[in-house]
């Protein structure tokens, strides 16, 4: 009970669990869509769903200025490719929010004759910029630790006569050389993944988190009840990154 | 910039924000009501108050636990007096909180067949007695900051330097009032997170009398005191100093 009442007072938190069941919603009416549930249902369950992101919009409008934050102690970074990825990764998603908070006033009433569609289309360009980076972020940070991997296993294992020597490998590449090099990598990879957790949480939220815009903008439309289930993945995977704060990727 | 990005990092800095501007639009709505050159900004006022307070609801929906844990907290403190207002407070928010979820199921269309206006009536009369019993809080503080007070000997000496200075009709004939009135407001003036609780508390005390229609007043004054009272609840989580403990 009390670290529900240490996570209920974090703004950020309180807003991921109402993305949450605004994507449980998304998939609830695309599962009762097709199984053919009544019309009063369906309306109900999209009203909650309007509702709830209505609202969210409301709870992000002072986000635009976190990213800023963000952005500023992101340049101070060392790593000169973590360092781009992230300060524009950040601007990207204040911009995001900027976009947010003028549709919810256009939702709201408050700007009147508002094309909430132009808006809405701005919005999720910055927000697919602003993941495209990320995953570039996770993509460089993994290669990094695959070859840290790959060179402490080559300082610790004696070097073999095997016929998977790079220079054979360029010279006359066959097919079972090139299995057992790219089983050897997947093993590499899996091996990193399972030893970095942050860095695997990460990875699988932004690549749930991707097929949102994707499919809003009509790049890859996939369709409401994938939308829904990648949407309620990536809220449940950010809502596991706040209980327990080890598991979130720093920097 | 930093400071104001970790008050709104707090869920609670952000509520009263919100509460802050929803009782602001009502006053503003109240204030231009008769005006017809302002009709398309009164509308838009209306429809930015019911938003807040719609998103409101829904963010409250996590509050009867909190409320519950903090009449758990309260319930083991040494002092009977405070221990039964605050546990008392405490319970009747959490009843309040249940009756506002109950609402928000029904605006939402989750529940459909429930007498709207019996459970609004239920929610405005624990809010009120939660109100209650946090005055009785203050005024049980106050009392023990005021015989503390008078039995300070540096005080007494202050007391009567003042008394003797003003020796007017009035106050010569009621000169406990005097004195009365005069330990009064040096302990509110020394103890300031009490003097702000109280006035939250009486501010906010309006809004269910007008609802209950006990006292009613208008749109207006209730416009007005609840904005009053949301800024003080901002002052007091800002300033960490000016909230009273328990």
């Amino acid at each position: 009970m009390d670290s529900w009442v240490r996570f209920n007072a974090q703004s950020q938190a309180k807003e991921r669990v109402i993305r949450a069941a605004q994507y449980a919603c998304t998939l609830l009416g695309y599962t009762l869509q097709k199984g053919g549930a009544a019309a009063e249902l369906r309306k109900t369950v999209s009203q909650l769903e309007a509702h709830m992101s209505l609202s969210r919009k409301l709870l992000r409008l002072g986000n635009s200025v976190e990213a800023l934050e963000a952005a500023k102690r992101a340049i101070h970074l060392s790593d000169s490719v973590l360092r781009l990825c992230l300060t524009i990764g950040h601007l990207n998603r204040a911009m995001y929010f900027a976009c947010d908070n003028v549709l919810w006033a256009g939702k709201t009433g408050l700007v009147s004759k508002l094309d909430q569609h132009k808006w809405s289309q701005r919005s999720f360009r910055y927000y697919l910029f602003a993941l495209i980076l990320n995953l570039t972020r996770d993509v460089y940070e993994l290669r990094l630790l695959i070859e840290c991997e790959a060179r402490y296993r080559a300082a610790r294992s004696p070097p073999s006569p095997s016929p998977t020597l790079p220079t054979d490998h360029l010279l006359s590449p066959s097919t079972p050389d090139m299995l057992a090099w790219l089983r050897r990598q997947l093993h590499l990879l899996v091996t990193v993944l399972y030893s970095n957790p942050p860095l695997l949480l990460d990875l699988l939220k932004n690549s749930c988190d991707i097929f949102i815009p994707l499919d809003r903008l009509g790049i890859y439309p996939t369709g409401q009840g994938f939308v829904g289930a990648c949407g309620l993945a990536s809220s449940v995977l950010s809502i596991l990154t706040m209980v327990h704060p080890w598991l979130k990727l720093k920097p | 910039m930093d400071a104001v990005v970790k008050f709104t990092s707090q869920s609670q800095g952000r509520d009263r924000i919100f509460r802050a501007t929803q009782y602001a639009c009502a006053l503003s709505i109240y204030l231009l009501r008769n005006n017809s050159e302002r009709k398309n900004l009164v509308a838009k006022l209306k429809s930015l108050e019911t938003n807040m307070s719609a998103g409101r609801k829904l963010f409250r929906l996590g509050n009867t636990v909190n409320s519950i844990e903090a009449a758990k907290r309260t319930m083991q403190l040494s002092d009977r007096v405070l221990c039964l207002c605050l546990t008392a407070a405490n319970m009747n928010r959490a009843l309040y909180f249940i009756c506002d979820n109950v609402l928000w199921a029904r605006s939402v269309g989750l529940i459909r067949d429930i007498d709207k206006e019996r459970w609004s009536l239920n929610s405005s009369r624990c809010y009120f007695l939660s109100l209650v019993m946090s005055l009785a809080r203050d005024v049980y503080v106050v009392l023990q900051l005021m015989t503390q007070r008078a039995r300070d000997k540096h005080f007494r000496q202050k007391m009567e330097l003042q008394l003797n200075e003003s020796p007017e009709v009035a106050e010569a004939v009621v000169p406990h009032l005097d004195a009365f009135l005069f330990l009064l407001l040096e302990s509110l003036k020394s103890h300031p997170a009490v003097a702000l609780d109280t006035l939250k508390n009486i501010c906010d005390l309006f809004i269910p009398l007008d609802r209950l229609g006990i006292y009613k007043s208008n749109a207006g004054v209730v416009g007005f005191c609840g904005l009053i009272s949301s800024v003080i609840g901002i002052v007091t989580l800002a300033q960490p100093k000016l909230r009273l403990k328990p």
